[in-house]
């Protein structure tokens, strides 16, 4: 299943820590109606499948009542165009017939009738809205961070996202469609037919958070909490688990458009296990991941918006803004990640700074495993082996190294979940002063 | 002011002579002289026309962007290795590395905002108002020319120099902001550079010109209307005019001011959109608004009132409902002005939410009741079926379903859904393009008789017309679909599921262009070769059929006198028209006295 480089890379890189592997995209084909009502024809055409849950389907109601209202209407007025064009085509010599030009009784008529109809659909509109807006006192808190270009789901224990889908195909099953996932979306998981509630922040610019398949979205900025609540949809029976795209909505830039994350509707049992089962475990291929630095970062030598990672570590370098450096070293990395502006890569727009967003032990986890992505990097811990100092080795050993560092982390800061939930409410709170 | 207007004017009239008796497109001598006369020229006409081709270039810019962005959307390129195909077709155009992601990406997103700032703030904006208002205006008041010649010149040279701060952007390598600068990220964009400023600066530039304009063309209506011209019996695109003259004056300082402040944002590093400076973001949002939404009728009522004109011309019915539809365009501009937060539904609290979907509503209905008044316009009319009345067949039917979509847009719940989706996308463009730029593209034939005396291939003209309509509906129709799919607008990629209609919409853009490469060899050709165009080749009633073709330099012989009103068809013989072209009604019998007496509506 992981067959792109990145994968393959990150795989090499030892990062099968995650105690489950992500399973591949299942995503939604509509309800099969023994859960709910199926979408019908027309639904389908406009919707593929209908709304996953009673709210989505309510809005797709409405959607089709406004539909069928507005086709009757457009036909009743086209037909009468085309009917009276071919009617009262010119025929030379012969005068149009005197008609009236003005009708009280009609004109009140088609002023009333609409207005009428116009303010059913607004009340609708407005009822299914507030309907949503509504926040359930049981509803499950789920933090939605944003960033140029990743969401980062925050869960109750501090864990984050720890599953991504890599660039693959996807054959589903059911109907043979190939499916093919979009550069490393994060998985953010879910329980099923509960009520979540989002508190979503940006770093940087405006983003929205669309779910397609319930039919909302909601903006995220970077000086505030906004939200929504929605409830999660019921799994089919024997249904492992149930996908649904989330689409950035508001434009943010280069990577607007992969900026996807998949929505995993999982058994309440499953999501309970697997969240407890994420707190802690730090790789640097996670942190970069969460973190959404392989949407501008290779680690292949692609290039992309960022630089590649591989080979950078001892690499040499020339800036916009600061004298050139021939080897560029773990101390550089940092400042990179830190303060990015500080020594601007010759060509490149520069990056939003991860200060405040990485703990102490993120940051190393990061640097070392960049530091790893290079020749130079892995002489330096082949000598470190050697050397008798432990850490990582080669390629095939590095998985080793990292899950020490991890546990290592992980003995650290058994409450790291408490410690991340904490370093999360501040740092809104830094930018709201 | 117009006492004095009209006394030099009747002066002019007694000494006539002169060149103000030759036709205003006559040569002045030497190739210089004539170059010199029209950059000076205070000739409303020839500042209309220089307008003219001066939108018309700027459209044709945005469609070529429009075109290359409907290219590169023809697969999704997400995969690296997929990179190839129509997207690097699209990437060397603009020389990017096939090979970069993200220097794609980065094309594509400066493609859609070059289309959308140049379609807007250069295009639509001054379309209709700027060059077939400021040629017709005049003429249907039965004026010689606006009420201040000099500031209609100088708003000439504002929106050149305008717009040449756009262009000098985007040669410069385009910004990738969007038409809607949101910020913080238009503040933060390129910020190594000065595009973003200079195309910001090129919009605040276009602002004033807008507003001169609109000033103009209210003074002019209130103050000279021909002897015998009552309110009610001006043309309704006068009156569509005068609305949007309204508009432009009351909320174009709003976005001015609003530029200005994104301007200081960036340059000077005062905190005001910017959050990370103790600014709020949201507030762009509702600035850009405030003026973008009023703005939108800018763009529609000049086109409604050119399908008023086209539809009772060439149906040679007497308008139906008169009154209601010059009611309905003050309406609808004042409703404008309080709708603008249906733009911010997923960014808004929930009583604001409220009000604005309320509010949005309103505004349909005086735009519904203008459709059923021109559809029944056509009932028992006398209809002929040329390029400038399948023009207004088409916005009959482009624009219905352009309003008819804003509803799901205008219920909170479904729009939650199509916010920012494909869906608006298509909406918008059904009622901008298939709205204004139809209305324009049918004005445009209708008028070019008398703006350039000779007359178009009327074949060419209805065969670009349906080939720009089939190509329309193919472009915007397979977007609602998308947008209800939930694809997202301003997508440089896109998941697989998506690709089969845009690879349709795509082909429908190509049908677009091949339409309206017809109409520009069909204009050229007239230009060049067409035959002289007779005063009033439609039987229009309207004042500038009485004026020659092309109109004389003072637009009239002598000043006209109104004596019916403008679509009194059941009536009036039409000027320079034979009542055996033009039969009226009298001849097979006396109309009924009772359908006559409220001609007006």
């Amino acid at each position: 299943m992981m067959t792109s480089a990145i994968s393959a890379m990150q795989a090499g890189m030892g990062a099968a820590a995650t105690a489950t592997p992500v399973q591949p995209l299942n995503l939604y084909h509509g309800i099969d109606g023994v859960t709910g009502r199926p979408a019908t024809a027309f639904e389908e055409l406009f919707f593929r499948s209908g709304g996953a849950t009673d709210a989505a389907q309510a809005v797709d109601g409405l959607y089709m009542l406004i539909f069928w209202y507005s086709a009757a209407f457009f036909v009743l007025l086209m037909f009468l165009m085309v009917y009276w064009v071919i009617k009262y085509r010119r025929r030379p010599g012969v005068p149009a017939p005197v008609s009236p030009s003005h009708n009280t009784l009609l004109e009140i008529v088609w002023t009333v009738v609409p207005s009428s109809a116009l303010l059913v659909i607004f009340f609708l509109g407005f009822w299914n809205y507030i309907d949503r807006q509504v926040a359930h006192g049981d509803a499950y808190e789920l933090a939605i961070k944003a960033k140029k270009w990743s969401w980062t789901p925050v869960y109750h224990n501090g864990a984050s996202t720890q599953w991504f889908l890599p660039t693959d195909e996807t054959v589903d099953p059911v109907t043979g469609d190939v499916t093919k996932t979009i550069v490393d979306s994060p998985v953010i998981v879910v329980p099923e037919d509960s009520n979540i509630r989002l508190t979503m922040s940006s770093t940087d610019v405006i983003h929205s958070f669309w779910i397609p398949d319930l039919r909302i979205k909601g903006d995220v900025f970077p000086n505030r909490y906004t939200g929504y609540t929605f409830r999660t949809p019921k799994l089919e029976p024997g249904q492992p688990y149930q996908d649904h795209w989330v689409f950035c909505a508001e434009y943010c830039g280069d990577q607007h458009g992969a900026m996807a994350a998949v929505l995993r509707v999982m058994p309440s049992a499953d999501f309970d296990q697997t969240v407890s089962g994420w707190s802690g475990a730090l790789t640097g291929d996670k942190v970069a991941q969460v973190q959404g630095c392989f949407t501008c970062h290779s680690v292949d030598g692609t290039n992309m918006a960022g630089p590649t990672w591989l080979g950078l570590y001892g690499s040499s370098g020339t800036f916009d803004n600061a004298p050139p450096i021939d080897f560029k070293d773990e101390n550089y990395i940092r400042e990179s990640i830190l303060n990015p502006n500080a020594k601007l890569v010759s060509g490149r727009a520069g990056m939003t700074s991860y200060d405040g967003l990485l703990s102490e032990a993120e940051l190393d986890a990061l640097v070392f495993y960049i530091r790893g992505l290079s020749d130079a990097g892995q002489k330096v811990n082949e000598e470190l082996e050697a050397g008798g100092d432990g850490g990582e080795a080669s390629d095939a050993e590095t998985g080793d190294g990292e899950s020490d560092e991890a546990s290592g982390t992980e003995a650290a800061g058994d409450d790291a979940p408490s410690d991340a939930g904490d370093g999360e409410s501040d740092e809104p709170a830094d930018e709201n002063g | 002011m117009s006492t004095i207007d009209r006394s030099t004017d009747l002066l002019m009239d007694g000494h006539g002579g002169g060149h103000h008796d030759e036709p205003y497109l006559s040569s002045k001598g030497s190739w210089l002289a004539n170059v010199l006369n029209w950059a000076v020229t205070v000739d409303h006409k020839k500042i209309g026309v220089m307008y003219l081709f001066a939108v018309l270039f700027m459209f044709f810019l945005g469609g070529v962007a429009a075109l290359a962005l409907r290219l590169e959307l023809l697969e999704p390129p997400r995969v690296i290795e997929g990179a190839d195909g129509a997207r690097r077709i699209v990437g060397q155009l603009f020389g990017a590395d096939p090979e970069d992601v993200a220097a794609g990406n980065n094309i594509y997103n400066r493609l859609f905002s070059l289309h959308g700032i140049i379609m807007t703030f250069m295009f639509i904006v001054p379309s209709i108002p700027a060059s077939l208002g400021n040629f017709f205006l005049p003429l249907m008041l039965g004026a010689k020319d606006v009420a201040f010649p000099r500031l209609n010149l100088l708003s000439w040279y504002i929106y050149v120099f305008g717009s040449i701060f756009g262009v000098l952007a985007i040669i410069m390598g385009g910004v990738d902001t969007g038409w809607t600068f949101y910020t913080p990220y238009s503040t933060t964009t390129d910020a190594d550079h000065m595009r973003v400023f200079l195309i910001v600066f090129a919009a605040f530039i276009l602002g004033f010109s807008s507003i001169l304009t609109g000033l103009n063309f209210i003074v002019t209506v209130h103050k000279l209307r021909a002897p015998g011209m009552g309110w009610f019996d001006m043309p309704l695109f006068i009156w569509a005019l005068y609305a949007t003259s309204i508009i432009q004056v009351l909320a174009t300082p709003v976005i001015g001011i609003a530029m200005m402040l994104l301007m200081l944002e960036r340059v000077l590093h005062i905190g005001i959109f910017d959050p990370g400076m103790g600014g709020d973001p949201l507030l762009f949002q509702h600035f850009f608004w405030f003026y973008s939404h009023p703005v939108v009728y800018v763009m529609i009522l000049p086109g409604m009132g050119i399908i008023s004109e086209l539809l009772a011309v060439h149906a040679r019915k007497h308008i139906f409902g008169y009154r209601a539809i010059a009611f309905s365009s003050i309406g609808i501009a004042g409703v404008s002005f309080i709708v603008w937060g249906h733009h911010m539904f997923t960014a808004l609290g929930e009583l604001a939410a409220m009000l604005f979907s309320a509010m949005t509503f309103l505004v349909a209905i005086p735009t519904a009741i203008k459709v059923f008044n021109w559809i029944a316009t056509l009932y028992k009319g006398s209809i002929v079926v040329n390029t400038p009345m399948l023009y207004a067949l088409a916005f009959l039917f482009l624009f219905s379903i352009g309003g008819l979509t804003g509803l799901p847009l205008g219920a909170l719940a479904t729009d939650l859904h199509l916010h920012d989706s494909y869906f608006v996308v298509a909406h918008f463009h059904y009622v901008m393009m298939g709205g204004t730029v139809i209305a324009f593209i049918g004005g445009i034939h209708h008028w070019w008789p008398k703006m350039f005396g000779r007359m178009y291939n009327e074949k060419a003209g209805i065969l670009g017309c349906v080939i720009v309509f089939v190509g329309f509906n193919i472009t915007f129709f397979t977007q609602f679909i998308l947008g209800t799919q939930g694809m997202p607008r301003r997508y440089a990629d896109y998941v697989d599921e998506f690709q089969t209609m845009h690879v349709i919409s795509t082909v429908g853009s190509w049908l677009i262009g091949l339409g309206f490469l017809i109409h520009l060899v069909n204009f050229i050709h007239s230009l060049l070769l067409g035959p002289k165009a007779p005063p009033n080749p439609w039987g229009g009633l309207t004042l500038e059929w009485e004026a020659e073709s092309p109109p004389l330099e003072h637009n009239f012989h002598s000043e006209p006198l109104v004596k019916h009103g403008p679509y009194d068809f059941e009536k009036v013989v039409p000027p320079h028209c034979s009542e055996e072209d033009f039969p009226l009604p009298r001849a097979h019998g006396a109309p009924d006295p009772k359908s006559l007496t409220s001609f007006n509506g």
